[in-house]
């Protein structure tokens, strides 16, 4: 049983999880090896798609997950617990260490900036066999990966464990190395490199716009966030007000707490509804004593001694919907009031520095680079450019995909192929359960443990037997998998391929039905001549049908009645074992 | 020392990652049956357990995945349901139903899985050999576990197990429901009746007989044979041979079983 054997390797059909993963990645496949135990095979299987397995177990705002069928019958399964947890295994019992690639093309390919697009366009073109290096002006790669998001939610040998598997691969990364002023689209041209692919992404942070602004102790949060990642020193005082309602507000709150603040407040222009941060950061956030005030916004800062002393701010009333569908906040007059604090965070959104890229690059309000949505072409032949540098600031599982469509363009390109034709494919979600209401709900088996909280000391024989326990649990939560997609394409390496089907001897079925009865995905149906019909997208391969068939008539493609029968006679035939 | 030979049929989502299935080696504690890998043990047909007994398997075991989970929504079920009506098959056949077992596992580790293999080993230790396999398999009970593997074919009794669920939940086509007990005793019957007449058709297929004959070898009074032989001469499966004295012999036909 092979994947070459499985017929449905083509077929576009997905199921709901791995049709929602801006990275394509094969969920229904790792979660069927997770319900196995398979871990590493299934971190494997993910890094397929893209390399980041852990840091998206910890961070990814997961579609999939959102788009789990099981929310028609109780709650979607864990993924992205499940996934974290899995890549946490492989890590710790030791990375696979993937042979370098061979370089199997000649054209060098440059790629400005180490975050999450210009990491997974370097992976994916190293596969391809090219020589990639990237350029990154901070000490370490990672990108927003390493310098925008704490510690505490996704610490730093994560990420550098998984940037060692992309170098691995054979890719190179030279750190120091700034866009415009150390490297540029002429300098790296002239080196050789045949195609470029900018994703510097959105570093600066957007102003408030207000008086005070420019006073000591406001400290823009991706500033701020980057400080504290790099290890210097920053000093946020007793009372901290963070404004904006973003992940990295939550962030800012959270890693300012830790810095030693006594009062974190964050102030909300919306409602706790409209915040665009992860519900779990929340209430993590909650938990750790932040203080939320919605409907708040800042009216001006207000110094003393050149420091910040307090925040004057406003009150907001929600009116009508804006055109993300929020209702717009607008001010109610008269309804200034203080917050006294020693430094304000704000954190409501960022921005692309542009000033050092080449003008022909940028959209018409200079805000980013202007690049085509499906193949990242930018005004310049050979230069592409993706991620938050195109897109303004958005998450790491996007700038994934972007690095990989940017791989699969650098690739036609260098070959002079057509970059659109058949890119757009279709994909149509599915799944086999027509009735939520007769499945059996399962609770939730498993749940990421919070690290943060009460470190306690275990001996190295509680730690295997925990590990034990939280495998079983983990491989029990992968079991709430409905299996809504019609095959695991990916099993086939494992031996484990799906792809067997049933077949019908039409001649000695007699159109009884108790295999359509029987079969519980529906897969199979009387034709208009009473004979049963099995529809592959739906046949599982499970063989019930042909366990229960009472003319014999179904058996299975791969697994057949008679290989089960001389798989038994060669094993008894052999004498006692 | 006996070591019996046991055949395990284990769904692939219960098998532990550690089981080698070629054999080769050995993982502590953990003694080694033959196991065959299907993708879910509803796909096990009862026919094929029935034939690995005549075969001379000293063990059966079945494992598959504990409810609610199962890779096949029920497949588990559906091979429960499989097993129960072996094992009364078996017991009609005279072969100890306790060589058949059925276990169900909560996720696939290799602790429990060596546990359930284990214990079954044991316990087939304890049955000792059984009386099929060996050099020289107990004729008569070889003709009884081929009766009874007939009657796992059998259309009806088939089409009864797979509409169980159907004809206890929702009813026949005149909406007519069966209790769980109403469906039993149905079952019970069909298992019965069919498996003397095909006994009766095998011991015919090798010699003609009386009524009394069959009757004296089955262990069963001459109305009942006769009542049978009726049903299975209406089904072409038998004929007179000849008329010897005032009884006429039976001998069997050549069906497409």
């Amino acid at each position: 049983m092979t994947s070459a054997g499985c017929s449905l390797k083509d077929k576009r059909k997905l199921p709901p999880c791995h049709a929602a993963c801006p990275a394509d990645v094969n969920v229904q496949g790792y979660i069927a090896l997770l319900q196995l135990g398979r871990f590493k095979e299934s971190v494997e299987l993910i890094r397929k798609s893209m390399p980041f397995p852990a840091i998206c177990g910890r961070i990814c705002f997961s579609p999939c997950q959102d788009a789990c069928s099981r929310k028609n019958v109780d709650n979607p399964v864990g993924i992205r617990y499940l996934k974290r947890l899995a890549a946490d295994i492989e890590r710790e019992q030791g990375r696979i260490k993937p042979d370098p690639i061979a370089k199997t093309h000649s054209e060098k390919v440059a790629i400005v900036g180490a975050g999450p697009a210009g990491l997974s366009a370097a992976c994916e073109l190293a596969k391809l066999g090219y020589p990639v290096t990237i350029f990154e002006r901070m000490p370490e790669p990672g990108g927003m990966m390493r310098y925008g998001i704490p510690n505490f939610r996704l610490q730093k040998y994560v990420v550098a464990n998984e940037i060692a598997y992309i170098q691995d691969l054979g890719v190179e990364i030279k750190t120091g190395a700034e866009f415009g002023k150390d490297v540029g689209i002429e300098t790296l041209r002239n080196e050789g490199y045949k195609a470029i692919f900018i994703a510097t992404g959105a570093q600066l942070n957007r102003e408030l716009g207000i008086s005070g602004e420019g006073l000591e102790n406001v400290l823009p949060a991706v500033e701020f966030l980057r400080h504290v990642a790099l290890g210097r020193s920053v000093d946020v005082g007793k009372r901290v007000a963070v404004i904006g309602g973003g992940n990295t507000a939550i962030d800012a709150a959270r890693t300012s707490l830790r810095l030693g603040a006594k009062m974190v407040l964050i102030l909300y222009r919306r409602t706790q509804k409209e915040m665009p941060a992860l519900e779990e950061e929340v209430e993590a956030a909650v938990e750790e004593g932040v203080k939320f005030r919605f409907l708040v916004t800042p009216k001006q800062i207000i110094g003393e001694d050149g420091g910040v002393k307090a925040i004057e701010c406003l009150r907001m009333e929600l009116g009508e919907s804006d055109a993300s569908g929020r209702r717009r906040p607008v001010p109610i007059q008269g309804s200034e009031h203080m917050y006294e604090v020693d430094t304000i965070i704000p954190a409501i959104g960022q921005l692309a520095e542009t000033s050092s890229l080449p003008p022909i690059l940028l959209d018409e309000r200079a805000r980013g680079i202007s690049a085509d949505s499906l193949t990242l072409e930018t005004k310049l032949p050979g230069v592409f450019s993706g991620g938050d540098i195109v897109t303004g600031p958005a998450s790491v599982i996007e700038a994934i995909s972007a690095g990989k469509r940017a791989a699969v363009s650098i690739d036609r390109y260098l070959n002079g192929k057509d970059l659109k034709i058949g890119r757009a494919g279709e994909i149509e979600e599915t799944t086999w359960v027509e009735d939520w209401e007769k499945l059996t709900k399962k609770p939730e088996r498993y749940t990421a443990p919070h690290v943060d909280k009460g470190k306690r000391q275990v001996s190295f024989e509680e730690v295997d037997e925990l590990l034990a326990k939280t495998k079983e649990a983990a491989m029990l939560e992968a079991r709430r998998c409905l299996e809504c997609g019609p095959c695991t394409e990916c099993l086939g390496k494992y031996g484990l391929c799906e792809a067997d089907k049933a077949v019908v001897d039409e001649a000695l079925c007699t159109g009884c039905n108790v295999c359509a009865v029987v079969c519980p995905f529906g897969a199979i149906e009387k034709n208009e001549m009473g004979v049963a019909q099995v529809d592959e997208d739906l046949c599982k391969g499970c063989g019930i049908c042909s366990a229960s068939c009472p003319e014999r008539a179904i058996d299975m493609q791969h697994l057949t009645r008679s290989q089960i029968t001389t798989q038994v006679l060669s094993a008894l035939g052999g004498g006692p074992i | 020392m006996f070591r019996p030979k046991i055949i395990g049929f284990v769904c692939n989502w219960s098998l532990p990652i550690e089981v080698d299935l070629t054999g080769q080696n050995e993982i502590d504690g953990y003694p080694k049956i033959n196991i065959v890998r299907v993708m879910c043990v509803g796909r096990i047909d009862p026919t094929i357990v029935l034939e690995t007994f005549a075969k001379g398997a000293d063990g059966v075991l079945v494992i598959g995945c504990e409810p609610p989970d199962c890779h096949y929504v029920e497949g588990n079920l559906q091979a429960e349901q499989k097993v129960k009506m072996l094992k009364k098959l078996l017991s009609r056949a005279g072969l100890e139903p306790e060589r058949l077992r059925f276990e169900l596992i909560h996720a696939p580790q290799i602790g429990r899985f060596a546990e359930i293999v284990s214990d079954f080993r044991n316990h087939a230790m304890m049955l000792g050999p059984s009386s099929l396999s060996g050099e020289k398999p107990d004729t008569n009970m070889l003709l009884n576990v081929e009766a009874a593997r007939a009657v796992a074919e059998d259309f009806r009794l088939r089409v009864l197990l797979g509409r169980e669920e159907e004809l206890i939940e929702s009813g026949n086509v005149y909406g007519d429901k069966l209790s769980q007990t109403e469906f039993d005793e149905v079952l019970d019957e069909v298992i019965g009746a069919e498996y003397l007449r095909n006994r009766i058709y095998l011991l015919l297929k090798k010699e003609p007989l009386s009524v009394k004959e069959l009757s004296k070898r089955l262990d069963l009074d001459s109305p009942a044979v006769l009542r049978h032989l009726v049903v299975i001469r209406q089904r072409g499966w038998v004929t007179v041979d000849r008329v010897e004295g005032l009884s006429p012999l039976y001998t069997a036909l050549e069906v497409g079983q």
